[in-house]
């Protein structure tokens, strides 16, 4: 059985031996600078570089990222419908009478609003993919340590990491081993069938944690956890046109604050 | 031979169940290459368990080079450091989110340096055609892949004994055949091999020695060929005969004239054949060469030249670094497993040979191709210099 994981498509992307510093730094700067963000403009020009970076740079299929954003969007979409539709300020340019006593009604001032909210959405997500298909998770256990964190927190992330895995072909062969004896063909069955599933990875889960024990025993476990060989070069020239870009863009959004499309 | 492992009246019980060992003794020399082979639930695995200490017996004892087994926590420690225990599923052994963090996990808990852990860890990846996976998560490699990456995170280690549990289960074909060189490359650097298995077809010519356990209880050690040619003994232990000894067996019933060292391998069998049951005539005796390069000094160039020629009727490849000379070079190895049997077989009917290798392999091909030689009085040269 086969998913496409976020985390194997990361593995795999062409910016993978970027330092993930640069990576995060670059991927959260976007996130925080569209947030803040008073205008469209910049929310635009930083889904068009981060669109870049993730399809263009990291070679991520076009089709797979698609699918990936419309999931977020689709709920942007229908709550900032919402705001539009409600919210009521400045020049009224549609009103559309449901009751008597209610109007539907557009105004330039919650069109400008909704607008805002959708670009600062899209640009959040598209940074935040950014970062997430192309800095896979065991990268970033090199960079919490370096960070500070306490390696008992990193040890368990690892640890969880290596099993979450393992729980999941578990559960996909138990899972298709109940389909093909029809154990989903009714409500009632599907229910049983799926706590049954959940009952043995429980019990998978136990003799897993068991047999871990074993094997880190075996090979003289001492509390230490290895990390990886940090043979990834920091380009400082790189993260200076990372820092540069993202004060362009600060600097690009100060001077745009007052920006709207409709009306005064 | 000097003794390695030693085990006298091991008796064990599990907590609630029956008796897995039962006054268990044997020797294991220095060096050797040991299969245990048994039915399912024979206590093959709770013995392996023995080996390092996860296990402790409830009589008798362990002498390890000598020493008695103690279970206090430094001991165990060294006793683990020098046995090594792969799992037969790669995936209870392996620990960490990358195949860098996995092998790195017991020199890092050994107490190594960073860059100690750094030279080992390569090393040990290199030894198992790894050399490229650091980054590569564990969960994305393939079943082979990730026994190898079990392996490598026991070689880094460097322990004394390697002790396999079932080594090629759940492997292809191609896959166990890459394991067991893997073991026997091994094993010529100095290592003493203990596997579990019932494949016999894979221990009968593989191992130096074979113990057969039956409920708890060794059966019988020996040579491969005293063990698999009792035939009651073999069945009664729900296990096959090996197909060459059950040929050799059928032929002998037809009358062919008995061999007095029973067969080993496809080898054995087919020169025997051929020198004493008229397959072919006895004054034939050119034979093809066997060119021999050693990786680690040759360039794919010269070896391109030597096939150019078209002299060679096929390429061995030996050991880990040999696939990967190949592999680099583009050439396209036809024996990646009993590499030299294959290509004596192959010089006896009058065709060349080239066989890539390096290291400790290389003098083995010398030691086995003299050793045919003589006991067949063929003249099959190994040529270096081409």
């Amino acid at each position: 059985m086969y998913y496409e994981f976020l985390e194997n498509v990361a593995q795999n992307n062409h910016l993978r031996d970027i330092h993930s510093v640069i990576k995060l730094v670059f991927g959260l700067g976007c996130i925080l600078i569209a947030i803040s963000s008073q205008s469209i403009i910049v929310p635009l020009l930083i889904i068009a570089i981060t669109m870049f970076a993730t399809l263009v740079l990291a070679k991520i299929n076009l089709k797979f990222y698609l699918m990936l954003l419309t999931v977020p969007l689709g709920f942007a979409v229908i709550s900032v419908l919402v705001i539009i539709f409600l919210r009521n300020s400045g020049t009224t340019l549609l009103s559309i009478p449901v009751f008597d006593w209610f109007n539907i009604v557009v105004s330039t001032g919650s069109l400008n609003e909704g607008l805002l909210i959708f670009s600062r959405v899209f640009a959040g997500m598209c940074s935040l993919f950014f970062v997430a298909l192309t800095t896979p998770v065991t990268e970033l256990f090199t960079t919490a340590a370096k960070c500070r964190i306490p390696h008992e927190f990193i040890d368990l992330a690892m640890l969880i990491y290596r099993f979450i895995f393992t729980l999941i072909e578990q559960a996909a062969q138990i899972h298709a081993s109940q389909v093909m004896r029809l154990g989903y063909g009714s409500a009632k069955e599907g229910i049983n069938s799926y706590g049954m599933m959940a009952g043995s990875l429980f019990i998978n889960t136990w003799i897993a944690g068991e047999n871990l024990m074993m094997a880190m025993d075996c090979r003289c476990y001492d509390g230490k956890f290895a990390l990886n060989a940090d043979d990834l070069r920091f380009s400082p020239a790189l993260m200076a046109g990372v820092i540069a870009l993202l004060a362009g863009l600060i600097v690009i959004a100060v001077y745009t604050r007052g920006f709207i499309l409709f009306g005064a | 031979m000097e003794p390695i492992i030693e085990l006298h009246n091991v008796s064990y019980k599990y907590p609630n169940g029956p008796k897995a060992l039962d006054n268990v003794s044997f020797t294991i020399n220095h060096g050797e290459k040991i299969a245990l082979v048994g039915p399912n639930g024979a206590g093959k695995s709770t013995l392996l368990l023995m080996f390092n200490g996860m296990l402790k017996p409830d009589s008798g004892e362990i002498l390890f080079n000598g020493k008695k087994l103690t279970y206090d926590r430094e001991a165990l420690r060294e006793i683990r450091r020098r046995v090594g225990f792969v799992f037969q599923n790669p995936d209870t052994q392996t620990i960490a989110p990358t195949v860098y963090q996995d092998v790195a996990f017991g020199p890092v808990n050994l107490g190594m340096s960073r860059d100690e852990v750094r030279t080992v860890v390569f090393d040990a990846l290199n030894d198992t055609g790894l050399a490229g996976f650091e980054r590569r998560p564990i969960h994305q490699l393939s079943g082979g892949e990730k026994k190898r990456a079990a392996m490598a995170g026991i070689l880094a280690m460097n322990p004394d004994v390697l002790v396999f549990d079932e080594p090629t289960s759940a492997l292809d074909p191609a896959g166990s055949e890459d394991i067991m060189e893997l073991l026997d490359e091994m094993q010529v650097n100095g290592k003493t091999i203990i596997i579990s298995t019932h494949d016999v077809e894979l221990a009968y010519p593989w191992a130096d020695r074979v113990l057969l356990i039956k409920g708890g209880t060794v059966l019988l050690a020996g040579k491969p060929g005293d063990v698999f040619y009792n035939k009651d003994l073999v069945r009664s232990c729900k296990l096959s005969m090996p197909v060459l000894l059950e040929l050799y067996e059928g032929l002998s019933e037809k009358g062919m004239p008995q061999i007095e060292k029973l067969p080993k391998s496809a080898l054995d069998f087919i020169t025997y054949l051929c020198e004493n049951c008229g397959l072919q005539r006895k004054e034939e005796k050119t034979c093809g060469d066997i060119y021999l390069a050693d990786v680690e000094h040759t360039s794919p160039e010269i070896v391109q030249n030597l096939l150019a020629s078209g002299s060679i009727a096929a390429v061995g490849a030996m050991g880990t670094k040999a696939k990967t000379f190949a592999g680099n070079g583009n050439i396209c190895p036809e024996f990646t497993y009993g590499v030299i049997d294959k290509c004596v077989l192959k010089a006896i009917n009058k065709k060349n040979t080239l066989i890539l290798t390096s290291g400790g392999m290389f003098a083995r091909v010398h030691t086995r191709v003299e050793a045919f030689n003589q006991e067949y009085d063929q003249h099959i040269r190994v040529i270096e210099n081409f």
